[in-house]
């Protein structure tokens, strides 16, 4: 099918109407060594909107996250955020090029608990800041987080590693929002929480203001992303399939 | 009298040695590089402060700016030969000790070719002046020694524990992975790590050279005894450091005290053995295995 | 034939054949079918297969096969196999590195016989070293390589068991046959000692440790007077050499000596290497060590053995060391001296004896021959040393191999660039159908339309207009053929209204006994307009497409 797909001209990649284009990906393959987990795949992300990324383990949601920093072991394509150019044809060194990624308003919020385990809550924090103008409100955006996970404000002098894993995934995303980013990945926020703390730290995701920026949420529970996001787009095998807007549900379409 | 100029031999030591496995200790756990070629950058820094003493002014804050100026260029220097080329290659840490001891022959070497074998001696830079306290006759150099390595190891503690940069180099000391997802480029901070911890190695070279001579070899001696105490206390612990260097300070002192001085490194290994045979990862050893994964 | 058709119906006077109607340009329907094929990646080469000389004759034959004694093992591992073309037996030498180890062997041994006379005595000299510092470069390449154990205080055991066995001879009178075996227990004693420590302590640790443990020999020996620390080393040991012999005779004898050093030190490196220690060993490779435990390899265990056995090893070769140069210096403990061993074993390859035994060859060569230059020509066995760890991965003979991952890597990268599209299948187009027939039909078809396409035309459709049945252009010949050949769901058809008057389109089902459907309401006059509006019809679904 995509075959024949391929040889139509492809689905113009345009914003929404009025809205900015905050990452543009075209053609993008990525994988590991010989495997290719990810097969030319095309994306837009508009500012002000939530997309749902939905599908199942090994799909490539969680590789996707990783191609856009540089993370992965090869990948080839275009990445556009914010316009400007941030993918490269390589095919080492994963994560010699993330931190400037990174610094073009990329905030990834990784799957599991990538933190820093000897820093305390507070000192986490302040390093996901670090763009001059974030390091320097860093005092204000600390409060924003606080405000979002109310737990934190206790354990504020609390070294990570002594933290419950519910407090280490709200650590985690505070770094993320911490950061001057205008796309925001999250990788399975609610993966290993008990649902009651998965769902609140979801909705925590939701009520952060995102104004001009964009956020991506990788999701294997399809109803608990059911009716937060504008956008949900399935996975499957390394592409894009299907699409719906979050009213509707998530239902596959039939190209073809 | 005896006693007393022992022990305060054994503080002055064991405060240059601390700094040095201070500084082994840090590149160690945070670019995860075993720099062997600290020996040619203690060295290097030797001949630096001197070349600064002979050309420019003997002023001691000069000459020990020199040092460590030279200290930090010859870290950096080891950090785009041994680091940036491999640091994400397999293999990293065994390619990297080699090549840092591949540094070292070919810097100790070429330092022997340039300056010759003879070797030179750097001007009194605490000057010369004596205070007497209880007994115990404590010159200009010791105090010194003693006051700047701790001083400027202190400011670099707290400078990593308060700054921004400090905040970059423990993040990645601890989970590089994720340092570079918040935005934490390995390769510069390694500049900053071995720049930082080669100024270390200068630092300690000229407060070493107020007792010992500067020769293209004389770096050896000093970072076999800063690996020793790293080691004792583990790597990557300050803390661990700091009371194995006064462990381990205070060995030699009783050592030499009670068996005489040949005795000294015998006592020192067999004393450093058995704390790695009860703590293999040293005194406050890391017993996670973050970097092994 | 451009722009036009000339009707071959009009010379017989067909009723309303025109003699030439105004066609579109013939157009190759190859054309479509190339570009639909045509991968527009590059068709990068991939490679060949590896190359092997091929020997005539039975290498299958289990019965006449050459043996090591006492073990069973071949000397060559040979594969044989049917040629499947020629259907011949021919046969493979598939590791050629016996042959090259035998040829160089018989070179040094032989090498006395050829060395031009001016140089006999350098040379003669450099032989022996080599042999000796080979020696000592393969147990420790034991104990590097194939335990894992990142030890640096080989040449320390070495020189311990020479400064003992020296001190043994000059005080005890212990004859030059003695002094290796007494070497070999003074280096099981320090070896032991040494190991203690490397069963709890990983790999960077004991690294560490070993390079203290060196400074403490050579500390001590340059304090203590027992050792001589006035005159440089301790000399006056029992030598193997008869001094009545005359100086060549001497030198023969030492280098021959030394050379049957080295193969001993190569059978050891076989014996353990090869056999169930190294096999044990090479199954708990670095980071797998849980893995194999857990598999119930006991890997401390064969890592202390031959780390054990190494040291006894490194010990008989300093007690010979002590009789070759009738003593020993304190240099041997020097940190230069496991410098430049260490930069012997990576150059050559870490974890294989022959990178052990050229990468000495290397070295010795640059120090020896290049003395003149001093300190130069340690930087330049230290630059060397560097290059081969920063871009090599095995050292010298390891660049084969990388050369060939190098290679190998490239090409997977070249056959993902070439499967990118139009190749092959993709992997999610094979989940939908399992009739690959299917899949390939669509893809045909959809070429056949669109090169269809291209030929739908004004001219086209007015000359159907004119004339919907009988002899038409090319180009509407074509079109047509592919209208009538479509299957017959939702294929369009007419239906009379009112005989002559009044006809419909309409569309079948495509079941039988499924009444067709009424696709529009337009009533058309007479059939030939009926034909020309499902014409039109199929036109348009076929542009839609």
């Amino acid at each position: 099918m995509s075959a024949i797909v391929a040889l139509s001209p492809p689905p113009a990649l345009a914003p929404a109407p009025g809205k900015r284009a905050v990452l543009t990906v075209k053609g993008l393959s990525a994988g590991y060594g010989p495997m290719r987990v990810i097969h030319d795949l095309d994306l837009i992300v508009s500012s002000g909107e939530r997309l749902g990324l939905v599908g199942l383990n090994g799909h490539g949601k969680s590789t996707l996250f990783y191609a856009i920093a540089g993370l992965t072991g090869w990948q080839r394509g275009s990445i556009l955020l914010n316009g400007v150019e941030v993918g490269r044809t390589r095919s080492q060194g994963p994560g010699r090029y993330t931190h400037t990624v990174v610094r073009q308003g990329l905030a990834l919020i990784p799957q599991g608990d990538e933190i820093f385990h000897g820093l305390t809550v507070e000192e986490h924090l302040d390093s996901g800041a670090f763009t001059p103008r974030a390091w320097k409100e860093r005092k204000a955006r600390k409060e924003r987080i606080y405000a979002i996970f109310p737990p934190l404000v206790k354990l504020m002098k609390t070294p990570v590693g002594r933290l419950s894993g519910g407090e280490r995934r709200m650590v985690s995303i505070g770094r993320g929002l911490m950061a001057d980013a205008s796309l925001f990945l999250v990788d399975e926020p609610t993966l290993g929480l008990a649902p009651k703390i998965g769902k609140s730290v979801l909705d925590a995701l939701m009520s952060v203001e995102l104004e001009d920026s964009a956020m991506v949420i990788a999701e294997q529970n399809v109803a608990l992303l059911e009716g937060r996001v504008d956008r949900v787009i399935g996975m499957h095998a390394g592409k894009l399939k299907g699409e719906a807007s979050a009213a509707l549900g998530f239902q596959t379409r039939r190209e073809l | 009298m005896d006693i007393g100029f022992i022990v305060s031999n054994a503080v002055v030591l064991a405060c240059i040695y601390g700094t040095l496995a201070i500084g082994l200790s840090i590149t160690w756990s945070s670019v995860g590089l075993i720099n062997l070629a600290y020996g040619f950058i203690f060295a290097l820094s030797g001949y630096g402060a001197w070349l600064a003493s002979q050309y420019v002014t003997a002023n001691g804050i000069v000459v020990l700016g020199a040092g460590v100026l030279t200290g930090a260029l010859g870290g950096m220097l080891v950090c785009a030969l041994a680091f940036i080329p491999i640091h994400d290659k397999p293999n990293f840490t065994v390619r990297g000790l080699i090549a840092t001891l591949a540094i070292s022959l070919v810097g100790t070497q070429a330092l022997l070719w340039f300056f010759g074998p003879r070797a030179k001696n750097l001007p009194e830079i605490f000057g010369f002046w004596k205070v007497h306290l209880g007994g115990i006759i404590l010159t200009s150099d010791k105090i010194g020694n003693v006051v700047t390595s701790i001083a400027v190891v202190t400011a670099v503690l707290l400078w990593m524990r308060s700054s921004r940069r400090g905040l970059e180099i423990r993040a990645m000391m601890m989970n590089p992975h994720a340092a570079s997802i918040v935005g934490i480029g390995v390769r510069k901070t390694g500049f900053y790590v071995m720049a930082i911890t080669g100024g270390l190695a200068g630092l300690a070279a000229v407060l070493l050279s107020q007792t010992y001579y500067i020769s293209p070899f004389g770096g050896l001696t000093p970072m076999i005894k800063g690996v020793s105490i790293a080691l004792c206390g583990g790597l990557g612990s300050v803390r661990g450091a700091v009371i194995a260097a006064i462990v381990l300070g205070l060995n030699e002192a009783l050592t030499s005290r009670l068996l005489g001085g040949q005795y000294v490194l015998i006592t020192q290994f067999v004393l450093i053995i058995v704390i790695l045979l009860i703590r293999p990862r040293g005194i406050a050893g890391m017993l996670d295995r973050a970097r092994e994964a | 034939m451009a722009g036009a058709w000339r009707n071959p119906l009009y010379l017989w006077d067909v009723e309303g054949a025109e003699e030439e109607i105004p066609a579109t340009p013939y157009a190759s329907p190859q054309r479509v079918w190339d570009e639909a094929r045509e991968s527009k990646t590059p068709m990068l080469p991939v490679g060949r297969l590896r190359y092997y000389y091929k020997w005539p004759g039975h290498g299958g034959a289990l019965w006449s096969r050459l043996r090591y004694w006492p073990t069973r093992r071949r000397v060559l591992n040979i594969r044989g196999e049917y040629n499947p073309k020629t259907l011949r037996r021919e046969k493979t030498i598939v590791d050629k590195r016996p042959i090259w180890w035998a040829l160089g062997l018989l070179a040094f041994m032989l090498a006395p016989l050829i060395m031009p006379g001016g140089y006999q005595n350098t040379l003669l000299a450099a032989g022996a070293t080599f042999s000796i510092y080979a020696a000592i470069n393969l147990c420790w390449m034991l104990i590097i390589g194939t335990a894992g154990i990142y030890s640096l205080a080989s040449y320390a055991v070495v020189g311990a068991a020479a400064f003992g066995v020296s001190w043994m001879s000059i005080h005890l009178g212990l004859p030059w046959w003695a002094l290796p075996f007494v070497g070999a227990g003074l280096g099981l004693v320090f070896g032991v000692i040494i190991a203690i420590p490397a069963i709890r302590l990983d790999g960077f640790y004991y690294a560490l440790l070993t390079i203290g443990l060196n400074e403490l020999c050579r500390v001590y020996t340059l304090q203590s007077k027992q050792f001589g620390s006035s005159t440089g080393g301790l000399y006056g040991a029992d030598s193997y050499v008869p001094d009545s012999w005359d100086p060549f005779d001497q030198q023969l004898l030492s280098y021959y000596a030394c050379f049957g050093l080295l193969l001993l030190a190569l059978a050891l490196y076989r014996i353990i290497d090869g056999r169930r220690l190294g096999r044990i060993l090479k199954m708990a490779p670095e980071k797998r060590e849980a893995f194999a435990e857990a598999t119930g390899v006991d890997y401390r265990r064969a890592r202390v053995w031959v780390f054990v056995v190494s040291s006894v090893g490194l010990g008989f070769i300093g007690g010979f060391y002590a009789s070759h140069y009738r003593g020993v210096s304190f240099s041997i403990f020097g940190f230069d001296t496991v410098l430049l061993g260490l930069a012997m074993l990576v150059i050559g390859g870490i974890g294989r004896a022959e990178g052990a035994v050229v990468g000495t060859a290397i070295v010795i060569f640059l120090d020896k021959v290049m003395i003149s230059t001093g300190p130069l020509r340690l930087v330049l066995i230290g630059l060397i040393m560097l290059a081969v760890v920063l871009l090599l991965k095995g050292g010298l003979f390891g660049i084969k191999a990388q050369f060939r991952a190098w290679r190998d890597k490239k090409k997977s990268e070249r056959r993902s660039i070439r499967s990118e599209k139009g190749g092959e299948m993709l992997p999610e187009e094979a989940a939908e159908t399992k009739d690959k027939d299917v899949l390939y039909w669509r893809r045909y078809d959809k070429m056949q339309r669109d090169f269809l396409k291209t030929l739908v035309s004004e001219e086209v459709i007015e000359e159907h207009r004119k004339q919907p049945l009988g002899q038409h252009s090319e180009p509407l010949e074509r079109l047509l053929l592919y209208f009538r050949r479509q299957p017959l769901g939702d294929k369009y058809a007419i239906t009379v209204v009112q005989p002559f008057k009044a006809y419909r389109i309409v569309a079948m089902s495509g079941q039988r006994g499924v009444a067709p459907r009424i696709v529009e309401d337009k009533i058309y006059a007479s059939q030939n307009e009926a034909y020309h509006g499902v014409f039109l019809r199929r036109v348009q679904d076929l542009l839609e497409s």
